[in-house]
């Protein structure tokens, strides 16, 4: 049976066995399945981390004519006041309007809590239609419905024939996974059951028309990075579609009808590339990410050489990369010697250590936020690259231990998430951004433009080092002669 | 009053982000959150997107230890790995102060945080804890729980009361994006007045004085809304007064605080005057030096006030009695109850200038833009060769009313939550020299293109 046919969406602990903490040194990850903690309660101390409810708010609120309903406390959600300024942006960049996110809260109450929040979601559902007139509705269970027994989907089949809009139920307890990646899963799984119709063969066949393929991108990456795969791909004779965060929820369905998928971040799309394949024979390719210079030439060339273009594609990436390395050339002696660390989702912290090597960055070490299998291939390319005694932590945030790591690799320049790069300022180390979309991260504009930048902050780091002698980390100065990994439990026994 | 049935984009988060809040503005404090993983990060998120870029604290962000609590501890309970939590995070996490903070999930399934928490009490630790689940309410009430419980369960129980000392609170870190700014003024204010203040979130704040606020002979809230709880609890606790104040902007509303504050106190009258005189000679003389601009370009506007209760009522009457505006719609977006309401809408009807704005209490954006177009269409005759329309107009609100200025063909400047679009370090608009700050901002957005 199809995990569509469920409710919800597994967790991916579960369906991928992925984990959440671990420390360790690169060599001893490549290569294996790395059964790395006990899932759920893998540390005796932890800080605090993020819920599936926020990157999938990244995509919801993003879809055009859409609302999202959040069923549960007050404040779920309201993370959507820093999301909105990439939905104003993303809004004004696709298609010269600026538009703020349409978000609302059923803010459950005390009473709320007592007497089931059932009725008061059914109210909601048929108010935001009326006022709004969406074309579709997320509703988004957070923890309070979960732990109350609201039952949303019922709720949601009740009132679908009261409104006009499609009702997206999306399962987003914060209590049920520490796997944030699992949001990616539970937005597919919503677009898959509501927004996907059976393929029935139209009456006309339409003519086809050269190659179209799905691209599928992710909330992190901007429009700027849509247009350089876009350009690419172009240069190959491919049309592009591009789903889901900023899609019309009324083109969806073209997801189905594409003659490839392909998916820029192997941790973001294989619930859904499975489901397109199972059901409607869309093929896909699930393997490398395009941020850096070889990885961008290995995704390009798995999609020519599907279409049978790999020629083309061989002659397009050495023309690409000449005029990269010449533009790169006199930015690199500022690299050379430095050393860099990455620290970001699984993939794109992999994909972009890889990068900052072909930079000339000497990699002092990496922290990936979950492992899964979908890496492996990333991390035996970066063992080839840089060795395998590079320190590891995987981790779900957890700057402590990134503190007591950087302060014995002392990196010359961080490249962390978003809300992630304080901890290394107040160090003093140079940092830049893994996540901001308005700027460029993927294919070859990618990796100049990244260039660009890390050089510009390297020129003048003042801000972090002043910042450092004076800004201090709520850690004891003892923490930081202990083992980093101290308080992680892993499957063998403790790390102490 | 919770007869919505959602609330659209809240300008707050829940009780818990307040209590986040609160707790990482402390001196030297360290959260420790009783929750599910994606809590803090939440509130993370809203402060980076609505606080005028101001995130964290010493102990804030994702730096805050908590026992990310999953479906084994809903099933079985919280309170064990709370415990081992606590007991490994003294080995690693150096604060002043550590307050457990809840959820609604760890309540819901009903753990007892006060048996992990009493015993260290017992030992002497600086620690307490706070029920703050975000069913209880928006982060005013976080605010509210937090300073509560400090009262009940952390500050020194005196019967001696020091005549010149006062606690001051009523405005919510991060939540008031313009919070430190404010504090500081009025602080700045009733020390000039000979005062010792404990301000609880400043600089010159610290945990041992905390402690010590038993010992106030007054506490002033500078909010008639949030913050009440906490002045009943000090009240029951410790036995000192309150005094609650609308937020004070600029020279009538803050000559009128400093005398309601010299009355509570029975301060020397003329020490208050001297003190009101000098400020407010001091705010008009630098003014003085705008009168051209002022009135040359032209700088009177009708006005639209988006906000909670604290900055609507506090702009409006500024800019009203002050400036010399003309506000013709006030938007509340608390959560109120119906008196609460009425008490507001009093307040904005007996404004010295003799004007009286249509009042709005909604917690939606939207409902409040509708009637204020609306009523910007009602004043829009349809045609003619002579016409008087509300313009020149100007929007004070938070980030999400740009869209209603862009409508109305209005300035507009962020000041309530979310501030989305400015970045916020020391300012304020309380007091005198907060007044002149709000004149500077308005004026600058107007004339930005010149």
């Amino acid at each position: 049976m199809s995990y569509f046919e469920l409710k919800e969406p597994p967790r991916r602990e579960d369906r991928l066995k992925a984990c959440i903490a671990h420390g360790a040194a690169l060599g001893e990850v490549a290569g294996r399945g790395l059964q790395c903690c006990q899932p759920g309660n893998e540390r005796t101390f932890t800080q605090n981390s993020i819920c599936l409810l926020l990157p999938a708010l990244g995509t919801m609120n993003s879809i055009p004519n859409s609302v999202v309903l959040m069923h549960g406390g007050l404040g779920c959600g309201s993370s959507s006041h820093c999301g909105n300024a990439a939905v104003r942006g993303g809004n004004n960049q696709r298609w010269g309007v600026v538009k703020d996110g349409r978000w609302l809260s059923t803010g459950l109450t005390e009473s709320d809590v007592i007497s089931g929040g059932e009725p008061k979601l059914a109210q909601a559902i048929i108010e935001a239609d009326r006022r709004y007139r969406p074309a579709v509705i997320f509703i988004v269970a957070s923890c309070v419905p979960g732990i109350i027994g609201d039952d949303v989907e019922s709720v949601v089949e009740q009132t679908q024939s009261e409104v006009v809009a499609k009702l997206l139920p999306v399962h987003c307890e914060g209590f049920k996974t520490k796997i944030w990646a699992t949001s990616y899963d539970a937005i597919y799984h919503a677009i898959g059951r509501n927004l996907l119709t059976d393929n029935e063969k139209p009456a006309i066949e339409k003519e086809k028309t050269g190659i179209t393929v799905n691209l599928m991108n992710v909330s992190s990456m901007g429009r700027v990075d849509e247009l350089e795969l876009e350009r690419l791909l172009n240069e190959l004779g491919i049309s592009v579609n591009i789903f889901p965060v900023f899609a019309d929820p009324d083109g969806m369905q073209r997801m189905t009808e594409a003659d490839l998928s392909i998916s820029t971040c192997p941790t973001h799309d294989d619930y859904m590339l499975t489901y397109l394949k199972e059901k409607y024979q869309v093929p896909f390719i699930i393997r490398h990410m395009p941020i850096g210079i070889e990885n961008t030439g290995k995704w390009l060339q798995d999609v020519a050489d599907f279409f049978g273009l790999g020629e083309q594609a061989r002659a397009l990436i050495a023309r690409e990369e000449a005029d990269l390395a010449a533009a790169l050339a006199p930015l690199k002696p500022m690299f050379k010697g430095k050393k860099a660390f990455s620290s970001a989702g699984e993939f794109r912290a992999l994909s972009t250590a890889i990068l900052l090597a072909e930079l000339g960055f000497e990699i002092a070490g990496i922290r990936a936020f979950h492992h899964d299998e979908f890496a492996e291939v990333e991390y035996e390319k970066l063992v080839r690259l840089v060795g395998k005694d590079l320190p590891l932590n995987i981790a779900n945030c957890q700057p402590f231990e990134e503190a007591n790591l950087l302060r014995k690799l002392k990196p010359d320049i961080f490249l962390g998430h978003m809300n992630g790069n304080s901890t290394a300022a107040k160090l003093g180390i140079s940092t830049h951004v893994i996540y901001n979309s308005g700027l460029h991260y993927i294919g070859y504009k990618g990796a100049y433009e990244l260039a660009r930048r890390l050089y510009r902050q390297l020129r003048n780091p003042r801000f972090n080092t002043n910042l450092s002698q004076h800004a201090v980390l709520p850690y004891k100065e003892s923490w930081y002669q202990q083992n980093p990994f101290k308080y992680i439990k892993t499957a063998g026994g403790d790390n102490e | 009053m919770s007869n919505y049935t959602f609330i659209e984009r809240p300008r707050y988060t829940c009780a818990l982000g307040g209590a986040i809040a609160t707790v990482s503005a402390l001196p030297k404090a360290v959260p420790i959150l009783h929750a599910p993983p994606g809590c803090a990060s939440n509130f993370t998120w809203t402060q980076a997107g609505g606080s005028g870029l101001q995130v964290g604290g010493y102990c804030g962000g994702l730096s805050m230890p908590g026992s990310n609590v999953q479906e084994r501890e809903v099933v079985f309970g919280g309170v064990e790995r709370l415990e081992e939590e606590i007991r490994n995070m003294f080995d690693v996490m150096q604060g002043d102060l550590y307050v457990v903070i809840t959820s609604c999930v760890t309540e819901v399934i009903g753990d007892d945080v006060g048996s992990v928490v009493r015993p260290l009490q017992e030992q002497g630790v600086p620690i307490f804890f706070a029920e703050t689940g975000g069913f209880r309410g928006n982060s005013y009430q976080g605010y509210d729980l937090v300073l509560q419980s400090l009262f009940k369960d952390f500050v020194k129980k005196t019967d001696k009361k020091q005549p010149r000392s006062v606690n001051l609170w009523g405005l919510t870190p991060f939540i008031d994006v313009f919070w430190r700014g404010n504090i500081a003024e009025i602080r700045r204010l009733l020390e000039k007045l000979g005062l010792t203040v404990n301000s609880f979130f400043t600089v010159d704040d610290s945990i041992d004085k905390i402690r010590e606020a038993g010992s106030a002979a007054l506490n002033i809230v500078v909010s008639e809304v949030v913050g009440q709880g906490a002045a009943q609890v000090a009240e029951e606790v410790h036995g000192t007064p309150s005094l609650s104040a609308t937020l004070p902007v600029g020279p009538t509303a803050t000559s009128a605080f400093l005398r309601q504050v010299g009355e509570a106190l029975n301060l020397d009258a003329t020490l208050v005057e001297e003190v009101i005189q000098y400020e407010t000679k001091r705010y008009y003389s630098l003014l003085e030096l705008l009168a051209d601009g002022f009135n040359d370009i032209d700088l009177q506007r009708y006005a639209v006030i988006i906000g909670d209760t604290n900055y609507a009522v506090s702009l409006t009457r500024f800019l009203a009695d002050d400036v010399g505006w003309l506000p013709e719609i006030v938007g509340i977006t608390d959560i109120l109850e119906e008196e609460q309401q009425e008490q507001i809408a009093g307040q904005l009807s007996s404004l010295a200038s003799g004007l009286s704005p249509e009042v709005i209490f909604h917690t939606d954006g939207s409902v409040i833009a509708d009637a204020a177009r609306t009523h910007w269409r009602k004043k829009q005759p349809l045609a003619g060769k002579y016409t008087n329309p509300l313009n020149p107009s100007f929007v004070i609100g938070s980030a999400l009313d740009r869209e209603l200025a862009k409508d109305l063909g209005a300035g507009h400047l962020s000041v309530s939550f979310p501030v989305a679009n400015r970045a916020v370090i020391s300012r304020g608009y309380a007091g005198y020299n907060g007044g002149l700050t709000l004149i500077e901002d308005l004026i600058s957005t107007i004339i930005i293109g010149r």
